[in-house]
C-alpha cells in the first residue's frame, strides 16, 4: 500500500513540474521588445511601442487572442549590438517569450533575426531599414514590418523619373544607410531614366552638426537636383541648413524622410518648404476613417500625434492576433503560416505579408513640405501614393540575392 | 575631384569655413583655459555645450518664440551653464584638484553621462530646433552663392570672443592671477591670494564658454542628445594640436579644424570627413606639443 502511494507521488510530482508553468504560460502571449529606448533614436522607436501598447490594449479589452491575454516587455539596446543581442536571448530564456519585436539598428536587427532562426521565434524588425532583413538574409522566422532602403529607394526613383532632372547630385551619411538609399535610389532611376548624369558625391559623419558648408559646395556644381541620403537626426539641421542657404528655392532637392513629423515637428514654421520626401505614414494622410480613428485613439492616449512609427507598432498587434486566431492555437509553425500572404486592415489600407520574403506590403506617400494654416509645423502636400506593388523589390532580385 | 572648384566657391568655403571655426573656437577655449589653469581635462565641457544649447532653446520658448527670444536666450544659455558649473566646482571639484589626473579624468567623464541622462530626464528625447531671428534668417549672395546672414553674424562674434578672453587674460587682475596659478600654484597661494576662488572663477568662465557655444550653434543645428559627445573629440583635438592650455593655440586650432574641413568638402567631398583629422595627424608629427606653446 505504502508503495503505491509513492509510486502515484512520482507523476504527480512530474506533472507539477512540467505541467504547472506551461499552463501558466498558457494563459498569455508573450512578446518582447528589443529596442534603443536612450538617445536620439528614442524618438522614433517611442512610436512604436506606444502604438504596439494601445493595439495591446484594445486586443486585451476585446478578451485577448484566443481567450489569452497579450503581454509584453521591453528592453533598451541603448543602440548597441551586445546589450540588444543579449537582452533577446535573456527574453527568450528568462521571459520565454512567444514573439520577438524590434529595433532601429539594423546591425541589431540582423543579429536578432539570427537568434530568432536558431531558436525558431518570430522576430519582427520594426523600424530597421536594411533591406537584407527580408533580403538576403531573410528566412522563416523573421518579417518586416517596415519599409527598407530598396523600397525607398525604388519609390523615390519612380517619383523623379516623372521630372525633367538631369544631372544630379548625391550626398549623405557615410554610414550604411546612407549608402544604401542613395545606391536604391540611382540604380532604380537609371534603369527608368538613362540618360541621368551624376555629377559628383559627398558623404558627411553621421551626426555631422553643420551642413552649410557641404551645401555651398553642392551649389557651386549647379546639379538640376540632389539626393540627400541621410536619417534620423541629422534630417532637422540639414534642414535647417537647407533653409539658411536658400538651397530649396535654389535646387530641387530629394530626402527619403523629409516629410516625416519627427523631422518636421521640431523645426516648427523654420522647415524649408518645396522639399520632396517619402514617407509610409502621416497623421493627415491618408484621409480615411481608420486613420482618423487611430489618430483620434492614440492622442487621447498619449496626448501626441502619432509618426510613422505608430503605424509599424499597431500593425504588428493586429497581424499577431489575426494570424493567432487564424492559427487557432499558440504555436510558432502555425502562426508563420497563417500569417504568410495574410493581409490586416491597418490605418494606412490593406497592409499584406508578402509569403515569399516576409516583407509587409506598405505603400509609400511621396509628398513636398508645405506650410498651412492648421498647424505650427510644415506639412506634407501634393502627395502621390506609391502603392505597395510599385515599392516592394522583385521576387526575383531576392532569390538573385539569396543565391537560390 | 570635381569641376566645380572655382574661386567664387572657394571664397564662400572658407567664409564659412570661418563661422564654423567661431564656434569651435569658443568651446574649445574654454576646454583649453580650464586645462591650463586648473590642470583638468573637463570631459564634460561637452555636455555643457549641449545643455547651453537646451537652455537657449527652453528660454526662447518661454519667449513664446518671439524675435527677442533668441538675443535672450543667448545671454541666459550662458549664464546657466556658468551657474550649474559653479554649483559643480564648489560642490565637488574643490575637493578634488589635490588628485591624480586619472581621477579627475574619471571624475569629469562621469559627469558627462550623469549630464547626459540629466537632459533626457529634462528635456526628453525629442529633437528641438531654434530659430534664429529674422534679421539673421536668409542668406546673402557672395560671388552668385549663398552665404548665410547666420554665418555672418558669427564672423562678428568670433572675434569680440577672442577679444574679450585676451583683455580678461591680460588686462585684469584675475587674468593676471589665473596666469601665474597656472604656472605656479603654490606660490600664488604664498603670497596671500585664494587660489581656490581664484580656479573658481576661471572654470566658470570656462564652462560660460561652453554654454554661449551652445546658445550660438543652436539656430543652425538640431538641439538633441549627443551633441557632447561629438564637439568634445573635437576641442580636444584642437586643444591638443593649439597647445595645451594656450587659448590663442586654440584659436589656431579651431581656423585648421574648420577650414580643413570646409574645404576638403569643396575639393573632395567623398572623402571630406578625414580631413580635419589628417591636418591633425599632420601637426602632431611635427610638433607633438602643439603648435604653440603648452602651459603645462
Amino acid at each position: 500500500m505504502k508503495k503505491s502511494i509513492w509510486l502515484l507521488a512520482v507523476p504527480l510530482c512530474l506533472f507539477f513540474l512540467y505541467a504547472v508553468p506551461g499552463a501558466l504560460a498558457g494563459d498569455t502571449i508573450k512578446v518582447g521588445i528589443v529596442d534603443c529606448y536612450s538617445g536620439p533614436p528614442s524618438t522614433y522607436t517611442n512610436d512604436v511601442r506606444d502604438a504596439f501598447q494601445l493595439a495591446v490594449d484594445n486586443i486585451n479589452a476585446q478578451g485577448g487572442i484566443l481567450g489569452k491575454k497579450v503581454e509584453f516587455t521591453t528592453r533598451d539596446s541603448k543602440f548597441k549590438v551586445n546589450i540588444g543581442l543579449s537582452a533577446a536571448k535573456e527574453l527568450i530564456m528568462r521571459e520565454d517569450v512567444d514573439i520577438l519585436m524590434g529595433t532601429i539598428n539594423s546591425a541589431l536587427a540582423l543579429a536578432i533575426s539570427n537568434l530568432a532562426q536558431e531558436e525558431k521565434i518570430p522576430f519582427f524588425a520594426t523600424f530597421s531599414k536594411s533591406a537584407k532583413i527580408t533580403g538576403e538574409a531573410g528566412h522563416r522566422y523573421v518579417f518586416s514590418l517596415t519599409e527598407n532602403t530598396a523600397m525607398a529607394g525604388k519609390a523615390a526613383a519612380s517619383g523623379l523619373a516623372k521630372h525633367p532632372f538631369v544631372k544630379y547630385w548625391i550626398a549623405g551619411d557615410d554610414y550604411e544607410y546612407g549608402h544604401a538609399i542613395a545606391n536604391g535610389v540611382w540604380s532604380n532611376l537609371k534603369k527608368i531614366k538613362p540618360e541621368v548624369k551624376l555629377l559628383g558625391e559627398s558623404w558627411w559623419k553621421v551626426g555631422e552638426p553643420d551642413f552649410t558648408p557641404y551645401i555651398t559646395a553642392i551649389l557651386s556644381a549647379k546639379p538640376d537636383a540632389v539626393i540627400i541620403a541621410t536619417g534620423g537626426r541629422d534630417c532637422v539641421p540639414f534642414l535647417k541648413a537647407a533653409k539658411a542657404t536658400g538651397f530649396n528655392k535654389k535646387v530641387p532637392f530629394f530626402m527619403h524622410t523629409a516629410t516625416e513629423l519627427a523631422t518636421l515637428k521640431p523645426l516648427g514654421p523654420d522647415a524649408p518648404e518645396g522639399v520632396i520626401g517619402t514617407s509610409n505614414y502621416f497623421f493627415y494622410y491618408p484621409k480615411t476613417k481608420a486613420n482618423q480613428q487611430f489618430v483620434k485613439d492614440f492622442r487621447k492616449a498619449y496626448n501626441r500625434y502619432p509618426a510613422v512609427g505608430a503605424v509599424y507598432g499597431y500593425m504588428a498587434g493586429q497581424f499577431f492576433k489575426k494570424a493567432f486566431e487564424k492559427a487557432g492555437e499558440v504555436d510558432t509553425e502555425k502562426f508563420i503560416d497563417a500569417i504568410e500572404g495574410m493581409t490586416v486592415e491597418t490605418p494606412v489600407g490593406k497592409v499584406t505579408m508578402r509569403a515569399y520574403d516576409h516583407q509587409a506590403m506598405l505603400p509609400m506617400f511621396m509628398g513636398v513640405t508645405k506650410k498651412v494654416p492648421q498647424y505650427d509645423f510644415l506639412i506634407a502636400g501634393d502627395i502621390i501614393t506609391i502603392p505597395a506593388q510599385d515599392v516592394m523589390p522583385s521576387i526575383e532580385s531576392i532569390q538573385k540575392a539569396r543565391g537560390e | 575631384m570635381t569641376a566645380n572648384i572655382t574661386w567664387a566657391a572657394f571664397s564662400q568655403q572658407i567664409l564659412v569655413g570661418l563661422s564654423k571655426t567661431t564656434i569651435l573656437f569658443i568651446v574649445s577655449s574654454g576646454l583649453s583655459l580650464v586645462l591650463g589653469v586648473l590642470r583638468i581635462p573637463n570631459v564634460f565641457h561637452g555636455s555643457l555645450y549641449m545643455i547651453g544649447a537646451f537652455i537657449a532653446y527652453s528660454a526662447a520658448m518661454v519667449l513664446g518664440g518671439s524675435p527677442l527670444g533668441f538675443w535672450v536666450a543667448l545671454v541666459v544659455a550662458p549664464l546657466g551653464v556658468a551657474l550649474i558649473s559653479l554649483i559643480v566646482e564648489r560642490g565637488l571639484f574643490c575637493r578634488l584638484y589635490e588628485r591624480e589626473h586619472l581621477m579627475l579624468l574619471l571624475f569629469t567623464f562621469a559627469f558627462m553621462l550623469v549630464f547626459g541622462d540629466l537632459v533626457k530626464l529634462v528635456w526628453g528625447s525629442d529633437y528641438r530646433s531654434l530659430s534664429a531671428p529674422p534679421i539673421l534668417q536668409g542668406y546673402f549672395s557672395i560671388f552668385g552663392l549663398p552665404f548665410p546672414r547666420y554665418n555672418a553674424f558669427l564672423l562678428l562674434i568670433g572675434p569680440l570672443v577672442a577679444f574679450g578672453l585676451w583683455f580678461l587674460t591680460n588686462k585684469t587682475k584675475i587674468g593676471k592671477i589665473s596666469r601665474a596659478a597656472a604656472v605656479d600654484r603654490e606660490m600664488v597661494g604664498a603670497v596671500g591670494i585664494n587660489v581656490s576662488w581664484v580656479f573658481a572663477a576661471v572654470f566658470i568662465i570656462g564652462c560660460f564658454l561652453a554654454g554661449l557655444g551652445g546658445a550660438l550653434v543652436a539656430p543652425t543645428q538640431n538641439i538633441t542628445q549627443g551633441m557632447d559627445h561629438a564637439i568634445i573629440i573635437e576641442a580636444f583635438l584642437i586643444v591638443i594640436i593649439g597647445g595645451l592650455g594656450n587659448i590663442w593655440g586654440a584659436l589656431l586650432g579651431a581656423l585648421i579644424f574648420g577650414l580643413t574641413d570646409s574645404i576638403g568638402i569643396l575639393v573632395w567631398p567623398q572623402f571630406a570627413i578625414v580631413f580635419p583629422y589628417i591636418a591633425v595627424v599632420v601637426v602632431l608629427m611635427f610638433r607633438p606639443q602643439g603648435l604653440l606653446k603648452s602651459v603645462w
